[in-house]
């Protein structure tokens, strides 16, 4: 059924050479990361079926929890492997990416009512009666979290300019730079981790310690899970561009991967100013 | 007992250790793979070897966007399956006004979960994943397409949703294996703090099958949105030339990328309040209010995401058999985009009785109550075209009709409901119920049928029972409009919704309402019978044009696809090829 067409209608083979061998217009790949995601949730389940009675222990939830994901991950590289990066000077571009790049938009707009969600939440509750005893004891204002803002403001220069230097043909360039953005990226998760550890195990300042601590490790957890989702994607860039990828003309993921980090950066300035500024402000440890 | 969730887990692995075995399976003959362009996928599997896992590994590994569109639209059958029973079970139990059929089940706690079951199966299970089946066979046909613009990624769309079922209906099957988890009992809406803080894991494995399937609509609307807009032939099908259905999808697909990450991110809020003690909805948090507003702003757009491409599919459908094209075609563009951006501003009609701001539901009333001019809009567009048209009644024509006729009802009764002061007396009766039931069976429904009946020749190649899918429209238009009338009338009354009892006063148009759902049940069980058995054994479709569409020049691109498909598969040296595509699409 689905060779007839491909001749008369120029059909785009997305899966020709897939591994293990397709069937034509095949690929296992999505399958396994559906199957990833099943046993992602499954183990979820059981962890909350396991904390909740005694049928089973969560443990088993955590780890098939942990197992669906390397599952789900194998799944993605697979198809992101056979999809885009194998044979990648041989396949050509298709439509000159506007699909990718429109994909990558679109993906964006989903993610900002994700966050809007949160933010919601944030605003829901800052409106309503404010008290400083919703804050962590010494305050929410860091140096952790002035130098974690510079470096996320630096890096979304720095791919920019790795960019730059791709389009003048400087490939070396473009390498240095986007290795500077992804230790950028690293080190920033790392002064998250810092943050957490200083709040959590110094000020006793935990998830469950009120209204405000949910709507501050909601959102900055969120926004960590995609600053860290986003170095995953620099480290393919990476691995990629060092395997002699991309050139002037051939840089779809390039951009669309800076999009994202530029997102993600814009995200980190809103949420400082509304969640960190945001909260003291008006109150005792108002720095204004 | 306490192995059993073990023994899940054992099935989930061996599940995926039988993929593995597939991959070993087909490792073995990797030296004899031909690859595409020489015809090898029709050799391997088609010609040579007709065992199930052949049959079966096609299946699994399709990207191809017709075989995920039949895929759809097999899931969303077995979903509509079940929300029919529960419905059933929930129409025999208030027959009487005491708790009588279902007493010995579980009683009032069953009937809960049944209803809390029921909504999600129909709203998200059943109606959004057959329009997300017709959308994928067709949009990328419609607009000259290649492919979905994405095809692995419309693959695990696909494949999520059926595991998130898994998780959704949980709460249902594990008990009859021994696993005592509650199904949830929270109603679709999931108000807190009822959900907040109900007892029973069950709820919480709802919540994790239904924050999984949201993945799913999100990652179909992207696909559809890129494909109409980067992957369309610029050349062939111009923006001037997109059909309506197309638009819609696209219209839904704006609406679904704004609306189903605010669902999933109150989800997961829950799912967080409920197990690592946050307080997003709890009294000094956000409150019953927030989950809301936060739930609302995504279910207002919600209805338009079920509806508008349903209305879309009317709008291609019912100018094909009135010989004429769609009245005012522009105009019911314009209102398809005009009630996509309005639907985000009504949300808080569904919280008039919350005691909001009195200025904040004024302000929602007049947006909904103009959400009814485009609306409008439409229904006279249709009506427009079948004025002196040459209509020709057949089972998809009779279903676009039975749409405008249910919509009818089903919208005036939601101006009415728009408006605070009637609202104020109607919120939370059966008389919602109606008018809801009205739009979700009485028109999304029907639309879907349409689509089903005049899509099965390109689908299978071969032609429903007429007479059966004639017998599936007088009962269903019959039976709904008893049903869903003698709803409007309890709400009328004063019968308040989700009550598995009652006064013994509303007896009698209860008893009304499930003879009317009885024969709503018989037309579905006709409906159900004549796909399972037309598409095995129909007739053979002799033409690429069944619908004699040249006629009044309305032979659109999916049917010209169809047509340059069958004629390729009789210069192939024809019938074996034909039959293998044919009932290989009826799989």
């Amino acid at each position: 059924m689905a060779t007839e067409e491909s001749e008369d209608h120029g059909h785009f083979l997305p899966a020709v050479r897939d591994w293990p061998r397709g069937y034509g217009e095949a690929s296992w790949w999505p399958f396994v990361t559906a199957i990833g995601l099943l046993v992602v949730y499954t183990g979820a389940s059981l962890y909350v079926i396991g904390r909740g009675t005694d049928l089973v222990s969560s443990s088993i939830g955590l780890g098939a929890f942990a197992a669906g994901w390397a599952v789900t991950v194998l799944g993605m590289f697979g198809w992101i492997y056979q999809a885009f990066i194998v044979d990648f000077w041989d396949r050509g571009s298709h439509n000159g990416g506007s699909s990718l790049r429109l994909g990558m938009l679109l993906f964006l707009g989903t993610d900002i009512a994700t966050f809007g969600a949160g933010f919601a939440y944030y605003f829901f509750i800052r409106a309503g009666g404010w008290h400083t005893e919703y804050l962590p004891e010494s305050g929410i204002l860091t140096s952790v979290l002035v130098i974690n803002t510079v470096l996320l403001v630096v890096s979304s220069f720095t791919i920019h300019w790795a960019e730059g230097q791709l389009q003048k043909g400087n490939h070396q360039g473009f390498i240095q730079g986007l290795l500077v953005t992804f230790l950028l990226g690293v080190v920033f998760i790392g002064g998250q981790i810092y943050e957490y550890y200083e709040f959590i195990v110094h000020e006793g300042f935990t998830l469950t310690s009120g209204v405000f601590a949910s709507a501050f490790f909601g959102l900055t957890g969120i926004h960590g899970l995609h600053v860290s989702f986003g170095v995953l994607l620099l480290g393919i860039l990476l691995v990629r561009g060092l395997r002699g990828q991309y050139d002037a003309d051939r840089h779809v993921s390039v951009t669309t991967v800076s999009w994202y980090w530029h997102f993600v950066d814009a995200i980190w300035l809103f949420l400082v100013a509304v969640v960190y500024i945001g909260s003291v402000f008006g109150t005792e440890f108002s720095p204004f | 007992m306490a192995v059993s969730p073990e023994l899940v887990f054992s099935v989930l692995m061996g599940l995926l250790l039988l993929v593995v075995a597939g991959w070993l399976t087909r490792l073995e003959d990797w030296q004899a793979y031909t690859p595409v362009g020489g015809g090898g996928y029709g050799e391997s599997t088609g010609h040579g070897h007709e065992e199930k896992p052949a049959g079966l590994t096609r299946w699994l590994t399709t990207v191809d966007h017709k075989d995920l569109g039949i895929l759809y639209s097999l899931f969303g059958i077995v979903a509509f399956a079940w929300g029919g029973i529960t419905a059933m079970l929930m129409r025999v139990e208030l027959t009487t006004p005491g708790m009588d059929f279902l007493a010995s089940f579980g009683g009032v706690g069953l009937y809960n979960a049944l209803l809390t079951t029921h909504g999600i199966t129909m709203l998200f299970l059943f109606a959004a994943p057959l329009i997300f089946g017709f959308a994928n066979y067709m949009v990328p046909l419609l607009v000259d397409a290649d492919d979905m613009a994405f095809p692995r990624i419309n693959a695990i769309a696909f494949w999520i949703l059926p595991f998130a079922t898994i998780l959704m209906w949980a709460g249902f099957f594990l008990p009859l294996v021994g696993i005592d988890i509650q199904a949830a009992k929270t109603s679709w809406t999931l108000y807190t703090p009822l959900s907040s803080t109900m007892q029973g894991t069950g709820v919480d494995v709802f919540l994790l099958g239904f924050h999984l399937s949201g993945f799913s609509t999100t990652m179909g609307a992207i696909n559809f949105i890129a494909t109409i807009v980067a992957e369309r032939d610029s050349v062939s099908v111009p923006w001037s030339k997109l059909d309506i259905f197309s638009w819609t999808i696209l219209t839904q697909g704006g609406l679904i990328l704004f609306a189903f990450p605010i669902l999933t991110a109150a989800v997961t809020m829950l799912l967080l309040d409920r197990n690592f003690g946050t307080m997003f909805f709890a009294g000094e948090g956000g409150g019953a209010m927030l989950w809301q507003h936060l739930f609302w702003f995504f279910g207002h757009p919600e209805v338009y995401i079920l509806v508008l491409p349903p209305m879309g599919l009317v709008s291609l459908i019912l100018p094909k058999f009135a010989g004429r094209k769609l009245f005012g075609f522009k105009f019911v563009v314009y209102s398809t985009l005009a009630i996509g951006i309005l639907s985000f501003g009504v949300w808080a009609h569904h919280m008039f009785t919350t005691g909001m701001n009195p200025r904040l539901t004024a302000s929602f009333m007049a947006i909904s109550l103009a959400i009814g001019i485009p609306s409008a809009v439409k229904v006279f567009n249709w009506i427009t075209t079948l004025w002196n048209g040459k209509l020709r009644m057949t089972a998809p024509m009779l279903f676009s009709v039975g749409f405008v006729q249910n919509f009818i009802i089903g919208g005036v009764t939601g101006v009415f409901l728009a408006a605070v002061p009637f609202d104020l007396v109607m919120q939370d009766t059966y008389y919602v119920v109606g008018h809801f039931h009205f739009i979700v069976f009485g028109a999304i429904g029907f639309a879907l049928f349409a689509a089903m009946y005049y899509w099965f020749p390109i689908m299978t190649g071969r032609m429903y029972d007429r007479r059966l899918a004639l017998w599936h429209f007088w009962l269903s238009i019959i039976g709904g409009n008893i049903t869903f009338i003698a709803m409007l009338i309890l709400g009328y009354g004063g019968m308040p919704r989700r009550y598995a009892t009652y006064l013994p006063q509303f007896m009698t148009w209860h008893a009304v309402a499930t003879v009317g759902a009885f024969i709503m049940t018989f037309g579905v069980v006709a409906f159900i019978w004549n796909i399972w058995q037309s598409a095995q054994y129909g007739k053979r479709v002799d033409s690429g044009d069944p619908w004699n569409l040249k006629q009044s020049d309305q032979f659109t691109n999916e049917w010209q696809w169809y047509e340059g498909k069958r004629q390729t598969m009789l210069a192939d040296g024809g019938e074996e090829d034909a039959d293998d595509a044919e009932s290989n699409a009826a799989d």
